[in-house]
């Protein structure tokens, strides 16, 4: 009951901006942030109550039939992996609200009212445990986020608003199919908690699962979107497109792909984990060339997510929960970038590089924030950033399921990214301060207020991050027993021991080997 | 031998045929309002609606008329569909004809002979009664295409669409005749006793062609449908909407009911067919709907292409296909009369704008013809949480049940397509400045109310599909 008050409260806002938007603008914003506030408020009593004991799905209440000769349910529910991901989204959709404060100029009504009904949408999608359902919220969060950079957005926001929902339905179209031939070999029903394989023609099925996530996350080479909608949506849009929206397609993996079908995870992983090293090195490298400084932060987001693919393929329990972490680590600190970008291009009209330097003497506030969001992004000990790569790296090379080659290349981005981020703030930063920029005002009370909450939870993070660990840890182990191998009690004994990943491969290759062979006498 | 009348079960159709009669008589009356024939039709229709509902929920079925004429739960849902079509057609059409120089007496009363010939149409269980029924419904819109005599468009819509039909019913007649000639006989569930799986003269499969190419050109199935956009265009705005809604339920009604039931032992060679043209379909109509600037031949390709999504359904050929079928028919037509409506809401001082750069801006200055416009094209693309979602998505299972796989993966791609070109009209609306403002005319309050009946069931059917989801399962004859 609860979970589906926080999934639908912020639709009733915008059925309560509808109906009252007349009262003027305060008003609407008013509720905008009210509800928000209200529908974060009520998921921290998600967090509360979640059992982090057990891997199971919960707080979602029993299952409403929906369409019931289909087999169709409202089924949902959370458990250690969405629980973060539902947090994160409540979380910052009133962020977003409160730094869209003064810079929608036309149609607030209609900007809060997509805010929030992308809000339930996004939210939907990490709930639904029902496939269809989820297929419905995966779909119908596409509008309001065309909505936003389609109306609100840049010069060219027509074709980046376009070209993001093409490239999100083409994938779409796939998994449809997918999800299809999966109610066939489930004994027609759409519920996940009852989907257990092996499936037949699994390599397929996983294809087409992976490849609607993968334009989502985006992982090279289905990236091009990401970089022509991120420069033209508004600044709210990308930090809700940053934070959450990419949070959708690592989700779809970690969900679907790896526990759904773990044979055809394991055979694609060194393809996929060298596209995500591609992605990792081809962003940062692109990131570093950026005159716009939305493009850069754009771009950065393609590296770090190549980083969350490598960990979610290393078949490690350290690398998926760093992955996890690193989720909303990004969120966190992709979006503080995209909103610290957004303040000084309201100051200034313009995100270019050149166009700046020497803003530190100005807008000292304004710099040290931004200073802490960029060493988080680079992964300075002590900030959230650290943590989760750390914990990649160190899952995949020490019990990655993939050669240490990878990883050597992998850390390379961290290295990059130390590059970009930090040329790019001592380019903005420092040096000398250009006329036109000198009576730039400092960040005010409300922009102060916008970023604090992100800051709290980067150092949070960084310095301890056990409470958020701790609360996952379940259901990633579930995961990883189930890619591990199909033999869950095996897979717990090999979990105990760290492994060299060539002769555990052989070893899970072993055991499949033999049951085939057990099979084949039967 | 007397013939033994159920009048209960001829219901529907009785109460239509006598609308029509009080229709044409009231509308020799010069000192009534013509509006009050429009309401006529509404109700009648209405009461045929309702009557329609009652016999489907209370399953009261039989054949009639040496069994030429069989009610049973599927001719009457599809009755659903064609009243439902026409009711909101008269809806949309009321404020459109009214001005003083057009007669509309003959217009309410053609479309009433339309419908009648529609009914009969799904009823048909021989295939002389089905081709009666499309002669009636084909001809009032061979007129209806061209009511606007003073306009060269609507004239030239007509005369196309009456020399193109003429030919596909002469099509449809001689495959009649060949099946005549393989089977012995014209009787839809005779025909099927007749065709055992290993006798399969040549006459029979000629005649099954001939049938394709017939239905093709009815429901505008590429390549049999080059006269859709072209009369679409040029006929009166209402018509279009008519045209592509309702006829083109009948004629799919009348080919599932041939090919389910009196051509099953050829689905073997029938159903590679139906695949080829269903991807075809799909294909072109969405792929020249691209290239459209004028809305009307947008919509004309875009209901190309909803025919190739119908075609999954009826390739898939089982018991899913057929009600997810029927369940797009009855949301397709709604849908598209409403996407028609609101092109007729968007009227200025002189003529339609049918251009769709003169929807620029309507997003801020005409806030409710935007939300129309744009609930009813979001639904013909498939985003939930309308109804066009939920219909396209259970065509799709249907097609994965039967094992059509590739054809679903075509089909999904081109929702992709599709939703190219109308969020481009969304696009337009909400997200470009016009360049030039024009001046709208005020709503009309009929016209509103039959587009805010098709939101609210496009959204209502989105939302709870069971509403009727239940019935179109329950109907498969």
């Amino acid at each position: 009951m609860l979970l589906s008050i926080v999934i639908f409260l912020p639709l009733l806002g915008v059925i309560a901006i509808a109906l009252l938007r007349g009262l003027g603008a305060t008003a609407v914003k008013g509720i905008a942030l009210g509800i928000g506030l209200i529908t974060f408020i009520i998921s921290l009593g998600l967090y509360i109550e979640f059992n982090a004991d057990t891997a199971t799905f919960q707080l979602g209440g029993t299952p409403i039939e929906w369409i019931s000769s289909l087999g169709i349910s409202y089924h949902i529910g959370i458990d250690g992996i969405s629980l973060w991901l539902v947090l994160l989204t409540t979380f910052l959709t009133p962020v977003c609200i409160l730094a869209a404060w003064d810079s929608v100029e036309k149609g607030l009504s209609g900007f809060m009212m997509s805010l929030l009904a992308l809000e339930t949408g996004m939210l939907g999608v990490f709930c639904s445990l029902d496939l269809f359902l989820f297929f419905v919220f995966w779909e119908s969060m596409l509008i309001p986020m065309y909505f936003l950079i389609g109306i609100w957005g840049g010069e060219r926001r027509i074709y980046a608003t376009i070209k993001f929902v093409l490239y999100t339905m083409a994938g779409s179209a796939l998994m449809l199919v997918g999800i299809l031939a999966l109610y066939f070999q489930n004994g027609n029903s759409f519920d996940l908690t009852t989907l257990s394989g092996p499936f037949e023609h699994s390599d397929l099925l996983f294809l087409a699962f992976f490849i609607a996530f993968a334009i989502k996350v985006p992982l090279f080479p289905f990236h091009t979107w990401l970089p022509d909608a991120h420069v033209e949506a508004p600044t709210v849009g990308s930090v809700i497109l940053a934070g959450v929206l990419l949070k959708m397609g690592t989700y779809g993996i970690i969900r679907f792909c790896l526990p759904l079908f773990p044979d055809a995870a394991e055979k694609f992983t060194p393809l996929i984990v060298t596209l995500a090293v591609i992605g990792i090195i081809y962003g940062a490298l692109v990131a570093m060339v950026q005159p716009d400084l939305k493009k850069l932060v754009a771009y950065s987001s393609v590296s770090h997510l190549g980083f969350v693919v490598l960990g979610l393929f290393s078949q490690s329990s350290a690398g998926l929960q760093g992955s996890m972490l690193q989720m909303i680590n990004h969120g966190l600190s992709t979006g503080a970038l995209f909103l610290l970008v957004g303040m000084i291009y309201e100051r200034r009209h313009s995100r270019m590089i050149v166009d700046f330097g020497g803003l530190s003497k100005r807008m000292p506030i304004f710099a040290v924030i931004f200073m802490i969001v960029t060493l988080s992004s680079i992964g300075l000990p002590g900030l959230n950033g650290f943590v989760g790569e750390y914990m990649i790296l160190l899952g995949s090379f020490v019990q990655g399921a993939f050669s240490k080659v990878y990883v050597v290349f992998a850390t390379a981005g961290v290295i990059l990214a130390a590059v970009y981020m930090l040329w790019m703030f001592q380019r903005v930063m420092f040096g000398t301060l250009d006329k036109t920029n000198e009576n730039l005002p400092d960040l005010n009370a409300r922009e102060i207020v916008v970023m604090l909450p992100l800051l709290l939870f980067i150092v949070w993070i960084g310095v301890y991050p056990k409470p958020f660990l701790s609360k996952m840890e379940k259901s990633v182990e579930l995961v990883v027993t189930k890619v591990q191998t199909t033999e869950p009690a095996m897979g717990r004994l090999e979990k105990q021991k760290p492994r060299d990943p060539k002769l555990a491969l052989q070893g899970t290759q072993y055991i499949q080997h033999e049951k085939r062979e057990k099979e084949a006498e039967q | 031998m007397p013939i033994e009348i159920n009048w209960q079960l001829l219901m529907p159709e009785l109460v239509i045929a006598l609308t029509l009669i009080i229709v044409l008589v009231f509308d020799l009356f010069d000192a009534i309002s013509k509006t009050i024939l429009g309401w006529m039709t509404i109700v009648g229709a209405g009461i045929a609606l309702w009557v329609s509902i009652q016999m489907h929920q209370a399953d009261r079925v039989g054949t009639q008329f040496n069994e030429m004429f069989k009610v049973d739960s599927f001719s009457l849902f599809f009755n659903i569909i064609f009243l439902v079509s026409t009711i909101l057609v008269v809806l949309i059409s009321m404020s459109y004809l009214d001005r003083g120089d057009r007669k509309q007496g003959p217009y309410y009363l053609l479309i009433l002979l339309a419908t009648l010939g529609m009914m009969l149409m799904a009823a048909g269980n021989e295939l002389i009664i089905v081709f009666l029924g499309l002669e009636l419904m084909s001809l009032s819109l061979y007129v209806l295409a061209g009511y606007f005599r003073e306009s060269p468009a609507s004239s030239e819509a007509g005369m196309k669409y009456l020399l193109l039909g003429a030919f596909a019913s002469a099509f449809f007649l001689y495959g009649i005749a060949l099946i005549y000639g393989g089977a012995g006989t014209t009787s839809v569930p005779k025909i099927a006793q007749a065709i055992t799986a290993d006798d399969k003269s040549p006459l029979l499969l000629a005649g099954m062609f001939l049938l394709v190419v017939g239905f093709g050109f009815k429901v505008a199935i590429v390549p049999f449908h080059q006269w859709a956009p072209d009369v679409y265009e040029g006929a009166p705005t209402t018509i279009a909407a008519f045209i592509s809604a309702g006829p083109k339920a009948a004629g799919f009604a009348a080919f599932l009911r041939i090919f389910m039931e009196a051509l099953p032992n050829l689905q073997v060679e029938w159903s590679g067919v139906l695949i080829l043209l269903a991807m075809l379909t799909m294909t072109v109509g969405n792929v020249i709907a691209i290239a459209q600037t004028n809305i009307k031949r947008m919509l004309a390709y875009s209901s190309i292409a909803h025919a190739g999504y119908v075609l999954i359904g009826l390739a898939a050929a089982n018991d899913d296909g057929i009600s997810s079928a029927m369940f797009y028919l009855l949301i397709y037509c709604v849908m598209n009369i409403g996407a028609f409506g609101a092109v007729i809401l968007a009227k200025t001082e002189d003529g339609e704008s049918l251009m769709i750069s003169d929807y620029a801006g309507l997003g801020t200055r005409k806030p409710l013809l935007a939300i129309f416009m744009s609930v009813m094209l979001l639904s013909l693309a498939g985003f939930p949480p309308t109804a066009g979602f939920f219909g396209k998505f259970y065509i799709f299972k249907s097609a994965v049940g039967a094992g059509h796989i590739w054809l679903v993966i075509i089909g999904a791609i081109n929702t992709a397509i599709s939703a190219f070109y109308y969020l481009r009209v969304v696009v337009t609306m909400y997200m470009r400045e016009p360049e030039e403002e024009l001046e709208f005319s005020p709503y009309a309050s009929t016209l509103v109310v039959g587009l805010i009946l098709a939101v609210v069931g496009i959204l209502l059917i989105g939302i709870l599909p069971s509403l009727m989801l239940t019935p179109a399962q329950n109907s498969v004859f």
